[in-house]
């Protein structure tokens, strides 16, 4: 592990995936090669059902790929079971979701400190409250989901992703779900984090402004990868 | 810590604590149920015990030896004696032969003697036995040896002073066909009387009384020292009479508990599902999010067993309170009070909730750990889980709990049969009716298209919540069936005007006038049975003593000596199962002939007078003994019985206007003997009168618990009725159209369960009456009526009012909160 920094953040290699269907056999991913470096930030992009959420699913270790390997900070995720993956995840893995999906039964504060709890640590409400502040929700820490408007949450949602000060952050339509103003602070944060705490970035986005300022763009066609 | 902190804030959400409300709800129907049938059964057995004088007894030749009353007393318990012998009692009129029973001081244990200072009244109670030197004459007694109160009267060598007349004593309540006089001693005063000489017919009865635990150890201590056919007896079996009604009622209550841990895994399994659908993201977040599933598994784990854990205690306390609230509703009309609850009943709500929790909760929340974190991208990723399984797992559960409540597979077998065949109906029949109101709704335009087509849309929800509906209904028809039938039944048993008094010991010529006078009061009586007395010797050729030494207690026909009579037709109150009773042969009643196992075809030889008659039994009959009518366990020939002297008997009914002249009447008449049964009649119509209520409580109780189901299953599909009202306003529906729809589709849901679960109750009813109740079959046709109506009613009402927000909430609001 020392060696991390030299390490590939992600290497993809012949990555097929398919699901069964009422109609056979669906392939979704068709021989993607791929590798994303430590610390660089990278956009999928392509249309609606062309696999970028399933290709962002498998990367992060959520569902188990049918061919190829996926190197995740050097373990292969195919040789990992459901326990493995999931320490991983904790280790190394951060989420932000289109749907925000913060537990609603948690304010804010306890959803940040939500990921190192999970983990056991005692400093994770220090780091939450940091967070919740870098974020500009210092005075929404006892709030409830539900009492925060959409931008709020996805605020909340950035501050948890970065919480357990993840390796890899993988976000899915960070913005899909927020009105022009706030999706824009949301990637002003996004960024601004990512680049403080050196995380490399998988960002699954339809938002071609978003897609512009990762340092690579790749486009998904029909479960195929083509670079922009 | 955390896993605390997470618990808590689940429990703000409400959706845990709908799932503890449920399993809540669960315990306390089956405690408050269980506590209640336990008093119940205590009182029960305490009054039947007041019939047998104690709580149990042992009859014997000898007197009980010693060390059964050391071994008594070291356990805690009360013992008393009696001996019963015949003798002469001598008078200065003269001399009589009389049944005589000399009573420890202390007899009886439980119970009353009733003895009144008049001949031939109706007496009053007391639990005094007779002092030293004192004796207690039946009145026909004291008429027959002509004495009065002050009296003296010889017993053997000894002289005793008549101080009371001897209406009842505890142990003659079921034996009112002993015929011959009675009188009660002290039994201080028996040696002098130097009548127990060897060889003398003399019964001993060694009683003893305490607390159940007390008992049921000496029991096990005495039950190895008995002789050969000796054995304890109980006051279940010795107050049979009112044992047959109480122990219906305790099957009912029974059965409602039953239905009601049907009913409370239904609330678990709704208030799970709702529990597991609400939370599979924020699941998938957790895991996500780094959570392993064997932290999770611990986190849920935490989570169940603090939520089982505070179940059983609030349950149990509130079972307490429910069983307190019966007992106290019941009070004012109960003659006795209720003896405390038995805490041991607690584990039953223990059973309860670990039993729902591992059956009805944990497969479901076991989804939950298994959900893929893939569902945070794609929310329609599916969790690998057999529903069958999960099924079979809660029909088992459900099976066992009501194995462990029923304790027996009968009434779970029939309710899980007829659960069964209601479940496969619902899918079928179901399926068809949904797919035909799929075409009935081709264009979405009116309420009660878009009503019908929701029918087809959720189809599997729908069939699941229609099987819901369908379950509540049945079992709760199910009850109002039974409850019905039993009311009925006992009524029709124990009628106002049943004969309260027995008259025997009447000659032929005093017939024509003791009619006379019944006639003219208007006093109901029943036929005069001619009675002769015989014995039982011989079945099939083999002496009984033989035929029946290997078991611990012989048959009653083959017991003692019975009364014999002979008649033209079956009789009030009995009814002929098989055979020709006018055939030259013996009639025998059915329970007896069960109990000696013999049939049609075998014969008796039966000895009367000392005369021998073989003969084959022709005929049997059954004979409901709680309509007080003069009945035998063998009825023979005329040709065999006529030309023996014979006492006939009768049985009349007097209210309190005609009692005080009949029984001046029968002053004239001393050597006739009249037994007053209406205190016992009363207690079982009192007791009768006590279940009846206790049983419609419970069923209020059970109802109740039946319609928070109902809501609850209306409950786990309302975020998706929410939606859909809210999406179908946004699009311009009107709350006119909105309202139709909803009205039509939980109508119709309504309707459809309310039919169904009406057929399924009839099929459970009739299995129930068979073989649990062992009532006649009926059919309920009111069930028809009232299953659909109730169904339509109370599913559209409890439907439409928890959906209200659809009409209520402006659209926006409903959706943002979903």
């Amino acid at each position: 592990m020392q060696d991390m920094d030299t390490l590939s953040a992600l290497t993809i290699k012949q990555l097929n995936h398919s699901v069964a269907t009422a109609n056979g056999q669906l392939d979704i991913l068709k021989g993607i090669d791929l590798e994303i470096k430590d610390g660089e930030s990278v956009a999928i992009v392509g249309a609606s059902g062309s696999g970028k959420s399933t290709l962002l699913g498998l990367m992060a270790g959520l569902d188990q790929h049918s061919e190829g390997t996926i190197e995740l900070y050097g373990k292969a995720l195919e040789t990992l079971d459901e326990e493995g993956r999931a320490i991983l995840r904790g280790d190394y893995v951060g989420f932000i979701f289109q749907s925000f999906h913060l537990l609603p039964s948690l304010t804010a504060l306890e959803n940040v400190m939500l990921p190192n709890e999970l983990k056991g640590e005692r400093s994770a409400r220090k780091r939450a409250i940091d967070l919740l502040t870098s974020v500009g929700l210092d005075q929404r820490l006892e709030h409830y989901p539900r009492q925060l408007s959409g931008g709020e949450q996805q605020r909340v949602a950035i501050a948890r992703a970065f919480a357990s000060a993840p390796k890899i952050l993988f976000a899915d339509e960070p913005t899909g779900n927020l009105d022009s103003k706030n999706g824009a602070l949301v990637e002003d944060l996004l960024f601004d984090l990512n680049h403080k705490e050196g995380t490399t970035l998988v960002v699954v986005t339809h938002d071609p402004d978003l897609a512009k300022r990762c340092d690579r763009q790749i486009e998904i066609f029909d479960g195929e990868l083509k670079g922009l | 810590m955390f896993a605390w902190r997470l618990l808590l804030r689940e429990f703000k959400t409400g959706d845990v604590l709908t799932l503890l409300f449920a399993l809540m709800l669960s315990v306390a129907t089956v405690t408050g149920i269980g506590l209640f049938v336990d008093r119940l059964q205590q009182s029960f057995e305490q009054q039947s015990a007041n019939l047998l004088g104690a709580d149990r007894s042992v009859r014997r030749d000898d007197p009980p030896p010693a060390e059964w009353l050391t071994l008594a007393q070291q356990n805690g318990l009360e013992t008393a004696q009696t001996v019963a012998f015949s003798s002469m009692v001598f008078s200065e009129a003269g001399l009589q032969l009389a049944q005589i029973t000399a009573v420890s001081a202390n007899y009886p244990l439980r119970g009353e003697f009733l003895t009144d200072d008049k001949p031939f009244a109706a007496g009053q109670s007391t639990q005094q036995a007779p002092a030293a030197k004192a004796i207690w004459l039946s009145s026909r007694l004291a008429s027959l040896l002509d004495v009065s109160l002050g009296d003296t009267v010889r017993v053997g060598e000894n002289s005793l002073t008549v101080t009371r007349f001897l209406v009842r004593d505890p142990g003659s309540a079921s034996s009112a066909f002993s015929i011959a006089p009675r009188a009660i001693m002290n039994d201080q005063d028996l040696a002098a009387t130097n009548v127990i000489i060897p060889g003398a017919r003399v019964r001993y009865a060694f009683l003893y009384a305490g607390n159940s635990e007390a008992l049921e150890r000496f029991d096990t201590l005495l039950e190895s020292r008995l002789g050969e056919g000796e054995r304890i007896r109980t006051p279940v079996e010795r107050g049979e009479r009112i044992g047959n009604t109480v122990g219906r009622a305790e099957s009912f209550l029974l059965l409602a508990g039953t239905l009601a841990v049907v009913m409370s895994g239904v609330a678990m399994a709704l208030a799970s599902s709702r529990y597991v659908k609400r939370h599979l993201t924020q699941f998938a977040v957790m895991k996500t999010l780094g959570a392993t599933p064997k932290r999770l598994r611990a986190l849920m784990g935490f989570q169940v067993s603090v939520i089982t854990l505070l179940g059983i205690v609030l349950g149990s306390a509130l079972g307490l309170l429910v069983q307190q609230l019966i007992a106290s509703l019941l009070g004012s009309l109960m003659s006795t009070a209720l003896p405390s609850p038995n805490l041991n009943t607690l584990w039953l709500g223990v059973a309860t909730a670990c039993i729902s929790i591992i059956a009805f909760c944990a497969p479901l929340m076991a989804r939950l750990i298994r959900v893929p974190p893939l569902r945070v991208l794609q929310p329609n990723t599916d969790i690998q889980a057999g529903t069958a399984s999960l099924f079979l797992f809660g029909l088992v559960g459900m099976y066992l709990l009501m194995v462990v409540y029923a304790g027996g597979w009968r009434l779970p077998s029939i309710m899980m049969l007829a659960l069964a065949v209601v479940t496969a109906i619902v899918f079928v029949v179901g399926w068809l009716l949904f797919k035909l109101s799929r075409r009935l709704s081709k264009q979405a335009t009116t309420g009660w298209q878009l009503g019908l087509a929701a029918l087809h849309r959720r189809l599997l929800s729908n069939l699941f919540q229609l099987l819901v509906f369908t379950l509540i209904i049945m079992l709760s028809l199910v009850l109002v069936g039974v409850q019905g039938n039993l009311i009925q039944d006992w009524q029709a048993q124990v009628p106002d005007d049943t004969p309260n008094h027995y008259l025997f010991n009447v000659q032929k010529p005093q017939l024509a006038s003791i009619d006379a006078y019944t006639q003219e009061a208007g006093i109901v009586s029943s036929d005069w049975y001619p009675m002769v007395r015989g014995r039982v010797t011989r079945i099939n050729g083999v002496a009984v003593d033989t035929l029946y030494a290997q078991r611990q207690d012989e048959p009653e026909i083959v017991e003692r000596e019975l009364n014999l009579t002979w008649a033209n037709q079956v009789g009030e109150g009995a009814k002929l199962v098989s055979g020709d009773f006018g055939a030259e042969g013996i009639s025998i009643e059915q329970s007896a002939a069960l109990e000696a196992e013999v049939g049609l075809g075998d014969e008796l030889e039966v000895n009367v007078g000392g005369l021998r008659y073989t003969l084959p039994i022709t005929s049997i009959r059954e004979v409901n003994w709680q309509s007080m009518q003069p009945n035998f366990y063998l009825i023979l020939p005329q040709s065999v019985l006529s030309d023996y002297q014979a006492n006939y008997v009768s049985s009349i009914y007097l209210n309190e206007q005609t009692a005080p002249d009949f029984y001046r009447f029968m002053a004239n008449y001393p050597t006739v003997s009249m037994l007053n049964i209406g205190e016992l009649l009363k207690q079982v119509q009192s007791i009768i009168g006590q279940l009846a209520n206790a049983l419609q409580i419970v069923l209020a109780f059970i109802l109740g618990a039946g319609a928070l189901v109902l809501v609850a299953s209306v409950r786990t599909t309302l975020d998706e009725r929410l939606e859909e009202g809210a999406l179908l306003r946004t699009l311009g529906a009107t709350k006119r159209i909105v309202r139709q729809a909803l009205l039509v589709e939980f109508g119709a849901l309504g309707l459809f369960a309310g039919i169904v679960g009406a057929l399924g109750a009839e099929l459970s009813l009739v299995g129930l009456q068979y073989f649990v109740f062992d009532m006649t079959l009926t059919l309920h046709p009111i069930l028809w009526l009232v299953g659909p109506l109730s169904g339509w009613l109370i599913v559209t009402i409890i439907g439409v009012f928890a959906s209200r927000a659809v009409l209520k909430v402006p659209p926006i609001r409903l959706l943002r909160s979903i």
